[in-house]
Parts: C-alpha cells; structure tokens; sequence
C-alpha cells in the first residue's frame, strides 16, 4: 500500500476508534448484559455436564468393584483352579495353547486322583 | 480399593475440569469485553441500526461462546467476526424478503421509522463542539461511503481497518482466500478514497 492509503487508513481509523469510545452508557450496558449472557449460557453448560460427573464416577466405581469381586470364575461350565484368575492367564507364562485343553487336563488329573484311588 | 481409587481419579478430574472452565470463562469474558464495542459499531454500520446491531452482535457472543469456547484464544477474533458477518448478511437477506413482501401492505414511511441520528450520535468526550461536531460529520460521511461499498469489500475493509485484524484472520473471518481479501481491501480503499478525499480536503478528524 503506497503512503496516502496509509495515511487515509489511519485517519479512518482514529475515527472509527473515536466513535466507539463515545459510546453512550446504556449502549454499553446492553452490551455488558448481553456479554454476561453468554458467559452464563456457557457457564450453565458446563456444569451441567459436571453435576453428573461424581455420580458417574461413583457408577463406574461401583461397576468396576462388582466385576472384579463377583466377576465369572468358571467358563462354559468348567471350574477354573481357585487362584487362576483371567489376569494371571494372561499375564503368566505358560503357552496360551495349553488353556484350549484345559478341560482334557482337568478330565486327565481326574482321572489320574481316582487311578491312585484304586491302586 | 479400586472403586476408592476411581473415585478419587473421578473427583480429580473433575475438580481439575471446574478450574479449566473458569479460566476459560474468564478469558471468553476479557475477550468479549476487548471486542464488543467495536463489534457493535461495525455491525451498526452494517444495518444501520444500533438495536439491531445489539440484538446481532449479543447472537455472536452466544454463538461463539456456545461453539467456539474450547478453540484457541487467538482464534476467536476471527472466528467470532466470522459469525458477525454471517449475521449481518443473514440479517439482510431477511430484510430483502421482508420488504418484497411488505411492499404491499406498507404505509407511508413516517419520520419515526428513521435512523435517529441524535441518539445515535456520540457523547462528548473532552472536545469542543466544533470538533465533536467536525468528528461526527466526517464520520457519518465515512459511515455513508462503507454502507455504498460491495459487501465483500465492506467487509473486508470494516474488519481490516476498524477491527485491525491482520489478513489470514481476515480471510478466516470473510471465509475466503488472503488473496481475495487484499483485492477486496485495495478496492474498497481506493473507492472510500475517491469518494471521501474532498470532504475531507477541508480538515482532518481531531
């Protein structure tokens, strides 16, 4: 932009910016009323998600403790071994192909115990 | 043990949530406060009505809050203008439709339908009379010239040059390129200059 642009910019400006510091009083507090309007709408918003956030987080607490306490201990059935939980299936080392035959070892120590019953 | 531990994250998270929300409302308040006076003037000048300007400039406010509170802060000039000018058009087409319809039921325009120049005028700030007086002619004469400007390029120069938003924000506000908003901007310099430069061959605004 050449000189007398600028120059015609910045007295446009000094204009505009004195007509809006001349704004009257109530022009200014409708615009107040309206500003707070909005932040209130905001504000309502927001807690009104977070009024449910200590009862959710109480659920999910809640859900969290009944699956861990009385969560399914035996699968289609089969009585899993007392201290074998999932996470120790998961977690431990053994190879996960021998859980497939977990009920032909389980038939086998049977079988074994009333084997030594016997003899 | 684990429902006292989630709760305890749960309530955490919350509490640290509350804070990032009021000093988010507290920052949408500073930024509301910085831009509504200008705000109003521009969208003023848009439709040539102070309550009306009111009543758009209040819908951006609630738009942006609504809508655009959790974008960054230097995001919201150009966004909440974007809204502005969105209003102002939307806001002119309505009248567009209006008077069609209108135009066969209206009665003769009465002086109280006019804009009230004097109570529009602003109040005296530490000048004389002749300077309020010099300032509020030229400026009505600046207000007259903006008005007969192609939207685009009122537009462009309102938000440019009474908003002082650079030119990426610019476009973001106007929705379109940078390079359209300088053409728009040139144009609309040039044709306020050539319309405005003889009255204001006489004297400058003090």
């Amino acid at each position: 932009m050449n000189e007398p642009d600028e120059k015609f910019e910045r007295e446009t400006r000094k204009l505009f910016d004195r007509s809006v510091e001349s704004l009257d009083a109530s022009t200014l507090s409708r615009l107040n009323r309206s500003r707070q309007l909005a932040l209130a709408e905001a504000h309502q918003a927001h807690t009104g998600l977070l009024r449910w956030a200590p009862a959710t987080g109480i659920a999910a607490a809640v859900l969290i403790a009944v699956i861990v306490t009385r969560g399914p201990t035996n699968v289609d059935g089969f009585d899993l071994p007392v201290a074998m939980t999932d996470m120790e299936i998961l977690l431990g080392e053994e190879s996960i192909a021998m859980l497939e035959d977990l009920e032909f070892y389980s038939w086998l120590d049977t079988v074994e115990s009333e084997d030594g019953d016997v003899s | 043990m684990t429902a006292g531990v989630a709760i305890y994250a749960v309530s955490c998270e919350a509490e640290s949530k509350g804070a990032r929300t009021l000093q988010k409302e507290r920052q949408l308040n500073q930024f509301l406060a910085e831009v509504e006076r200008r705000a109003l003037r521009i969208a003023e000048i848009g439709v040539r009505d102070r309550d009306e300007a009111l009543d758009l400039v209040q819908d951006a406010m609630i738009k942006l809050v609504r809508n655009y509170a959790d974008r960054g802060t230097d995001e919201w000039a150009p966004l909440f203008y974007r809204i502005l000018q969105n209003g102002i058009r939307d806001w002119h087409r309505r009248q567009f439709v209006r008077n069609r319809v209108m135009v066969w039921f209206r009665r003769p325009a009465t002086d109280d339908n006019d804009y009230d120049v004097v109570a529009a005028a602003p109040d005296l700030a530490g000048r004389s009379p002749e300077q309020e007086l010099q300032n509020a002619e030229a400026m009505q004469g600046l207000e007259a010239a903006v008005q007969d400007l192609p939207t685009r390029q009122r537009e462009a120069f309102m938000l440019r040059t009474f908003e002082g938003l650079d030119v990426a924000g610019t476009a973001v506000a106007m929705g379109c390129s940078q390079g359209s908003v300088k053409t728009h901007y040139f144009r609309a310099i040039h044709a306020l200059r050539e319309r405005l430069q003889e009255h204001w061959a006489g004297g400058k605004a003090q």
